[in-house]
């Protein structure tokens, strides 16, 4: 990786960026549709427009949990989940290096998530939810798809933390 | 819990020592608390790592929290839309006479602003980016501008509608209309305090004043304001008289603010509204998905009774009814320090549940002073999420701004004092417009 300069983008640099663009977008996207279940729920009681519809509860909670999912993905690339910080200001390697270290935690939970995420797919399978009756995978789909995100971005920012911990760039 | 393989003491240190541990290696508190459970869910047979999996899905399959990304949407339509400048421009026909009227005015915002949406970080977000560099031009102290558009933005959750309310309302199972009642008069408690503190910094500093609007100005900013005025009044008059579940009063508050925005005051563009999607997406993301580690950290504690152990040496010492009140109050400051309000209600919330009614102390009263705790953690460092927001959008160290901040916490916590001491400040609206919400 030492041959790409910085300031030209690889490949793969392109490819993450690129997948982070329609994660936004998909993100952009479920947070407006989540308004759609609950006020159909709101209006089905209020007036006769539009029939009660008993999906509308499962429907709303479902497209959540993605909401969240996929937050938490983009969360990673963009250093979104909050931490604490109780170390003094230190140089930029002594920085570079708590980074990493902190990033081998977030890459621990990422793995788990792939491991049993698979494992919670595939016992899923083949059942169905409630009352909208969706395929229940679907949903459980999501936690290897957001262990395999992190591990993709976390790649990245290794890279690039080791440049700073090595001394290749600023 | 004879099959269990760890002790429960072993199990508790295994857990808060992890947890500790990698919050000091920096670690985000998510990952933290979902790494601390993994040792034990090896360990014991009974368990695996899919726990952890299953824990987190069950937490997001909630539709009480889907309030959160509903309340964050608000705020974020009410800013872009337009909302937000008028409900400025009232404040400043009301406050903006009074010494250090600028930084009056960013309290009395947060409080109209705490009518609306039920976020305090969504607060802090909008208002760093108004106030402070204002501030700064008028020239404000950075430090105590930074304070105070924190320590005003955690009206938010105390003033209904809130978040923290609809969370501990659906996890403790206590009625969310009786919260939202019982959260306005300790709420402007609060705002009136922090006004009286930026009075006294403002005698003391010479800060600037602005010359008094007329009625007629007055008046014709109420006017403007009256349709996003009415927001309080639909969401938690719909949750009082039943009309909708918490949820979707959250659900009308976005309609109504996207209404407001796109009809009535008309300043609202695509990409406006694509801005708006998306922070509200990434925000959410990054506060529900620590709910849901948070939430199989407090599974394994129930798992191991461990609640009930520590309970069983604090009964000892026989407190009273005020007692208990300063000792849950202390318990959630000092964890408010370390944790997210929405993970520590979920964690220690129950584990003081049984304390509470031990003493039959209120369920409402004993809410809100777990709730008014845990707002002035938003702004107690290592872990102030509201600080945090305020500093970096001022691009200044928290540790710069702590000395304001905590001056200006102190009358705040003599308000907490009165809730605790005084439990009719937070129960005489709840009793008085629905006492059947109470017991």
């Amino acid at each position: 990786m030492s041959e790409t300069p910085p300031d030209v983008p690889g490949r793969w640099r392109r490819a993450t960026a690129w997948y982070h663009r329609i994660l936004s977008y998909l993100l952009m996207v479920s947070v407006a549709i989540l308004v759609i279940p609950v006020t159909l729920q709101i209006f089905s009681r209020f007036t006769d427009l539009i029939p009660h519809y008993i999906w509308t509860e499962e429907m709303a909670r479902f497209l959540f949990i993605w909401t969240v999912m996929i937050g938490a993905m983009i969360g990673v690339r963009e250093g979104l989940h909050f931490e604490v910080d109780v170390w003094p200001r230190v140089r930029p390697r002594v920085e570079a290096a708590v980074k990493l270290m902190a990033k081998l935690g977030v890459l621990a939970l990422a793995l788990v998530f792939v491991w049993s995420g698979i494992e919670f797919t595939q016992f899923a399978w083949n059942r169905i939810s409630e009352l909208a009756e969706l395929p229940l995978w679907l949903i459980h789909i999501a936690w290897p798809i957001t262990g395999l995100t992190w591990l993709l971005f976390l790649g990245e920012q290794f890279v690039d933390d080791l440049r700073v911990l090595l001394g290749r760039s600023s | 819990m004879g099959s269990a393989v760890l002790s429960p003491g072993m199990a508790a240190l295994i857990l808060f020592g992890l947890f500790f541990l990698f919050l000091f290696l920096r670690v985000p508190v998510a990952f933290a608390l979902g790494l601390a459970c993994l040792p034990i869910l090896v360990i014991e047979p009974r368990l695996s790592a899919m726990t952890l999996v299953q824990e987190t899905f069950n937490a997001y399959n909630s539709f009480i929290l889907l309030a959160v990304p509903f309340f964050l949407l608000t705020a974020n339509l009410m800013n872009v839309g337009g909302i937000t400048d008028r409900l400025m421009r009232l404040s400043r026909t009301m406050v903006g006479h009074f010494p250090g009227g600028l930084a009056q005015i960013n309290v009395v915002l947060s409080i109209f602003f705490a009518g609306i949406s039920g976020s305090s970080t969504a607060d802090a977000a909008s208002q760093s980016k108004i106030f402070i560099e204002a501030q700064r031009k008028e020239g404000y102290d950075d430090s105590f501008s930074v304070a105070i558009t924190a320590v005003s933005a955690v009206l938010a959750v105390i003033i209904p509608p809130s978040i923290l309310m609809i969370v501990w309302g659906g996890v403790l199972t206590v009625s969310i209309g009786a919260l939202f009642l019982a959260g306005i008069i300790p709420g402007l408690l609060i705002g009136l305090a922090q006004m009286a503190t930026v009075h006294a910094y403002a005698k003391v500093r010479r800060y600037p004043t602005y010359p008094r609007s007329t009625w007629r100005e007055f008046l014709c900013a109420s006017w403007v304001s009256i349709p996003a005025l009415m927001t309080p009044a639909i969401i938690i008059g719909g949750k009082i008289f039943g009309w909708f579940t918490a949820t979707e009063s959250a659900c009308i508050a976005v309609l109504y603010a996207g209404a407001l925005s796109l009809v009535v005051y008309r300043e609202m563009d695509f990409k406006g509204l694509q801005y708006a999607l998306l922070d509200t997406g990434k925000l959410a993301g990054a506060a529900l998905f620590c709910v849901g580690t948070a939430s199989a950290f407090g599974w394994l504690l129930a798992y191991y009774q461990i609640p009930k152990a520590i309970l069983e040496g604090v009964s000892a010492w026989n407190m009273g009814l005020t007692a208990t009140g300063f000792f849950i109050a202390f318990v959630f400051l000092v964890v408010g320090c370390f944790l997210d309000a929405i993970p520590a209600i979920i964690i220690v919330g129950s584990i003081l549940q049984p304390l509470a009614k031990a003493v039959s102390m209120d369920p409402v009263h004993f809410a809100m002073i777990g709730i008014v705790s845990l707002a002035f953690g938003l702004v107690t460092p290592p872990y102030g999420l509201c600080l945090m927001i305020a500093c970096s959008v001022a691009g200044m160290r928290i540790g710069d701004a702590l000395k304001d901040t905590l001056i200006m916490l102190v009358p705040m916590l003599m308000v907490l004092a009165l809730v605790i001491v005084w439990p009719d400040v937070s129960l005489i609206l709840p009793s008085l417009i629905s006492p059947e919400f109470l017991r």
